[in-house]
């Protein structure tokens, strides 16, 4: 099967490089909240089964987030004129092509005459010869004891909270995908703390998590029909977003607008951003889709009885609980105590040259138990109740070298958000970008995730302006402008607040696998002064300034040796006359390819940060399909060495260990986490077995 | 500012006076957050002196030709251009009224330019005040048609408005560039820096999708203002309209109309 697909290439694809390309889209990564590995995921993907540059539509293009539009114009005028790409070196003899955007893409694309699935044979034996067919086991540990794993001690005569589970983390991973095609798989997680235990009552299978799909693409009218775990996205992303948002990077341009990629398969390990049930996509006419679907699940929530007998409700939840953590008697409580019912729809039109695209979305939600927030002033506007009815409209549309598009919704209560931005390519060397939002403090969506500021889309109004430069070749100047209000309070803001986010970025690529940036990025967002250096009769939050640096230098002195340095260092004022709070990384990695068998890597790290809010979130190399981002603050060192071993042509070993040494503390976290003594180290080994 | 070639080069660059090709005369008018207290209305008038040296830098041949001529690169007057400037700021309680004369040169890549303001401050009440300020701008292409870098200082002899809190007219540096990475895009910043206030950093973009008619979009930093504009070309007159948004403040809005005479020397 591999060599059948490597004749019709006719070069040898490199295998991207993942991690850099992460960096370049995710500017500086501030949370670890963000669904890294889902973006990674679907990058992997499309390396194990390119895109076709001869039948990909202008959305499937946009989804690689890599070509601007006036690059997918070119791309598809050449075709439309001159047919089929021969090959991928034609791609340097279509307008706007240059060499940096056809090195960033060729791990992604590939140049097929025509559909191959027809060749492949039936579903069962295209499933058993797929390439990427592949089981993961993992296995993950820190080695120091920490407090939850002691055994209790008794407080106020009664036993201290302790984890119920082992201190091991285990995965189980399967899948098999081809992209058009099918997906099918399962993922089994237990984390660390988590007790195994089999009780299919309460919903429990062993393992905590537990994921599994099927999905199949392309059958005839049947454009896509999943069932199993799946994720949705459509429009802007304003009621239903999968995660494949990137939101403010440093790619000014590609990234602001959200594609609508319909239905996708989840394999992901967040245990809370997915649908459960089924969801199918038909073709009703040539331009017009139609997608339905539906999920039931129970999620995880704090059950509460009301007190008072003339409350709303009798019985409520304060709100849902996202972590996925279930070690303890009390989370374990909380496991999947509120049933959550989802349902709705979207019909798209799509015009025939792909230039116009209008939608329709709707969604509808049931909780078991209704929802009440705590009351606080800045939950004032926040959903209560059981039911949601969200409804939305979007479009696309391209004329000449602009790109308009926008997603305008209505939640029930009559809360209203919209989301409209414009791409302009304004020639050869500047692409721009403008995107204006709006979402009203009692604009309800519960899955959406469309671009702003604050981490959902509530109680916000912003512009953002993008830009991006190629002034000579192998530079490139991008930056960004966002300028936000949120106009009802916010958690820690007990205020109307404003503030914005700017970012420049100067990249120079001497060669095709040299890469030096330098990035400064500044962001003001108010936010309340802690309790100490309140002065103020009334609540006013301070100006809380952030500025920050990074410096990023990767050169390959030859094919198998690999250098990255980095540099970053921030500082962070709560309000103007406080003083300066200060974080700082160095990092330096090093990555050798010994032989076709071994591949080692290794950073040595040392952080100085002076609280947990100017902590730095470094981005790691890491066992295939994971990615980690450790938060680092106080003072010390942070090493990590990686192996990655090929057994044979089936087995593929990962070996990974890290460790965080601190200076000047004697212990390392906090509650049950907390670890005596100075270091915190990790092991982890993965093993790929290929079917 | 960096620009060059329209007649407001005499309030914001006065070498940018030097690349003027016609008489033109501009009007501009300003409100700012719907308040007349803060109207700005302004006459300009500005005059080559001498044949432009137009036949020499066109014979150059030096610059491919771009769809768009760019204004920067077209000739300049032989003797130079003067210009003649009267604004109003403010309303009945607090107004400022400014006449000038200014005069912008070119020699090479190099602009220079001056002038010369008679200011009256006056407040209801209390009277008003008359001072004389000096203003210096000079302009450099850096690479020609490409990216100019620009500098201007007004009121460079810290003038004394009055002797209580040693109050006086503000002394403003401005620096800034202008890149042009296609003939249809301009991209300009700038830094501005009062010697009593904090500096203001400026973006600017322009795009012209047909050659007479201009895109712009704005920010500045220190006063959080972002703004959008068109311009047009209609015969001899040029109509530009823009409008600013403060997050505190609200709209303020800006128009100026140029007419030019006679025939542009190519």
């Amino acid at each position: 099967m591999a060599t059948s697909a490597a004749s019709a290439q006719d070069y040898t694809r490199r295998p991207p490089d993942l991690d850099r390309l992460t960096q370049e889209l995710f500017a500086e990564i501030q949370s670890d909240q963000v669904p890294y590995e889902d973006l990674y995921e679907t990058l992997l993907q499309y390396y194990q089964t390119p895109i076709n540059l001869n039948t990909a539509t202008r959305e499937e293009l946009r989804v690689l987030l890599l070509l601007n539009e006036n690059q997918i114009t070119t791309l598809l005028l050449h075709r439309q004129a001159n047919g089929d790409l021969l090959s991928v070196y034609e791609l340097q003899s279509i307008e706007g092509y240059d060499l940096r955007t056809i090195s960033r893409i060729l791990p992604f694309v590939s140049v097929q005459s025509s559909n191959l699935h027809a060749a492949r044979g039936s579903l069962w034996q295209r499933i058993a010869r797929e390439d990427n067919n592949a089981l993961y086991l993992r296995y993950e540990r820190v080695l120091q004891e920490r407090q939850g794993y002691t055994p209790p001690t008794l407080y106020h005569g009664q036993p201290t909270t302790r984890y119920l589970g082992s201190p091991d983390k285990m995965l189980i991973r399967y899948r098999v995908s081809h992209t058009k095609d099918f997906s099918v798989g399962f993922s089994l997680e237990k984390d660390a703390g988590e007790p195994l235990s089999w009780n299919p009552g309460s919903g429990r299978l062993g393992p905590d998590y537990v994921s599994a799909h099927v999905l199949l693409q392309e059958r005839g009218r049947l454009k896509t029909l999943a069932l199993g775990d799946y994720q949705l996205q459509f429009g802007q992303g304003l009621l239903l977003s999968s995660g494949l948002g990137v939101g403010k990077g440093a790619e000014t341009i590609t990234t602001l607008r959200r594609s609508s990629v319909g239905v996708r398969a989840y394999a992901s390990l967040l245990e809370n951003t997915f649908f459960r049930g089924g969801a199918a996509t038909v073709q009703m006419a040539p331009t017009v889709q139609a997608t339905a679907f539906v999920s039931h699940k129970n999620v995880d929530a704090n059950l509460q009885q009301a007190q008072d007998s003339l409350a709303q409700f009798d019985e409520f939840t304060s709100g849902l609980l996202y972590t996925g953590f279930h070690r303890t008697a009390s989370e374990i409580a909380n496991r999947h105590q509120l049933s959550e019912t989802i349902g709705g729809g979207n019909l798209g039109y799509t015009s025939r040259d792909g230039n116009l695209a209008l939608g329709a979305t709707g969604v509808f939600t049931h909780y078991g138990t209704p929802l009440l927030k705590r009351a606080e002033p800045y939950n004032r506007f926040e959903f209560s109740g059981k039911e949601n009815l969200a409804l939305s409209l979007n479009y696309s549309y391209v004329w000449r070298n602009l790109l308009l598009f926008g997603e305008t919704a209505r939640s029930t209560g009559g809360g209203l958000g919209t989301v409209n931005g414009l791409l302009a390519s304004l020639g050869p060397t500047v692409d721009a970008a403008l995107l204006v939002r709006h979402y009203d403090a009692d604009f309800h969506t519960l899955y959406g995730n469309a671009f702003s500021e604050n981490t959902r889309n509530i109680n916000e109004t912003g512009v953002y302006f993008g830009l991006k430069v190629r002034p000579v070749a192998r530079w490139e100047v991008s930056a960004y402008y966002d300028q936000f209000r949120f106009p009802w309070l916010r958690y820690r803001a007990s205020a109307p607040t404003a503030g914005h986010d700017a970012l420049v970025r100067l990249a120079y690529t001497p060669t095709k696998t040299s890469l030096l940036y330098v990035q400064l990025r500044q962001r003001l967002k108010p936010r309340d002064l802690p309790a100490a250096d309140v002065v103020r009769p009334i609540p006013l939050p301070g100006e809380q300034l952030r500025q920050s640096l990074l410096l990023y230098c990767n050169t390959a002195p030859s094919t198998a040796l690999e250098l990255r340095t980095r540099l970053q260092a921030s500082r962070l004022r709560d309000d103007p006359g406080l003083p300066w709070r200060r974080g700082y990384v160095l990092a330096q990695d090093v990555s050798y390819q010994l032989n076709r068998a071994l591949k080692l890597t290794a950073r040595y790290a040392l952080f100085d940060a002076d609280d947990y809010d100017t902590r730095q979130y470094v981005y790691e190399h890491d066992v295939l399909l994971a990615v980690s981002v450790p938060a680092l603050y106080g003072q010390g060192t942070r090493v990590y060495g990686l192996a990655e071993i090929r057994l044979n042509r089936s087995l593929t070993l990962w070996l990974r260990y890290a460790e965080t040494r601190y200076r000047h503390q004697e212990t390392v976290g906090s509650g049950l986490e907390t670890i005596q003594g100075a270091l915190r180290s990790e092991v982890k080994a993965q093993l790929r077995v290929k079917f | 500012m960096a620009l060059a070639g329209e007649v407001w080069s005499m309030g914001n660059n006065v070498a940018g006076l030097s690349e003027i090709q016609q008489p033109t005369v501009g009007f501009y008018a300003e409100n700012r957050y719907f308040s007349s207290a803060l109207n700005v209305g302004a006459l300009t008038v500005a005059l080559p002196l001498g044949r432009p040296l137009g036949a020499v830098a066109a014979a150059d041949g030096a610059s491919p030709t771009p769809t768009v001529v760019p204004p920067a690169q077209a000739a300049w007057a032989r003797n130079g251009v003067v210009a003649f400037e009267a604004q109003r700021f403010g309303g009945q309680l607090y107004n400022e009224t400014r006449v000038g004369a200014g005069y912008g040169y070119r020699f090479g890549q190099i602009s220079l330019g001056g002038r010369v303001d008679l200011l009256q401050v006056s407040i209801e009440g209390l009277g008003s005040r008359r001072v004389v300020l000096g203003t210096l701008g000079g302009q450099i292409e850096v690479v020609p048609q490409r990216l100019s870098f620009g500098a201007s200082l007004y009121n460079l002899g810290q003038t004394k408005l009055a002797s209580y809190q040693d109050e006086r007219v503000p002394t403003v540096l401005k620096a800034g560039l202008a890149y042009r990475p296609s003939s249809q895009v301009l991209l300009v910043v700038e830094t501005e820096k009062d010697v009593e206030r904090a500096a203001n950093f400026k973006a600017g973009l322009e795009y012209r999708p047909v050659p007479v008619l201009a895109a712009r979009l704005g920010l500045a930093s220190l006063t959080e203002q972002a703004s959008a504009g068109i311009g047009v070309l209609a015969g001899a007159f040029q109509i530009d309209y823009a409008a600013a948004f403060q997050q505190a403040l609200g709209f303020s809005q800006h128009l100026s109309i140029s007419k030019a005479w006679g025939q542009k020397a190519q």
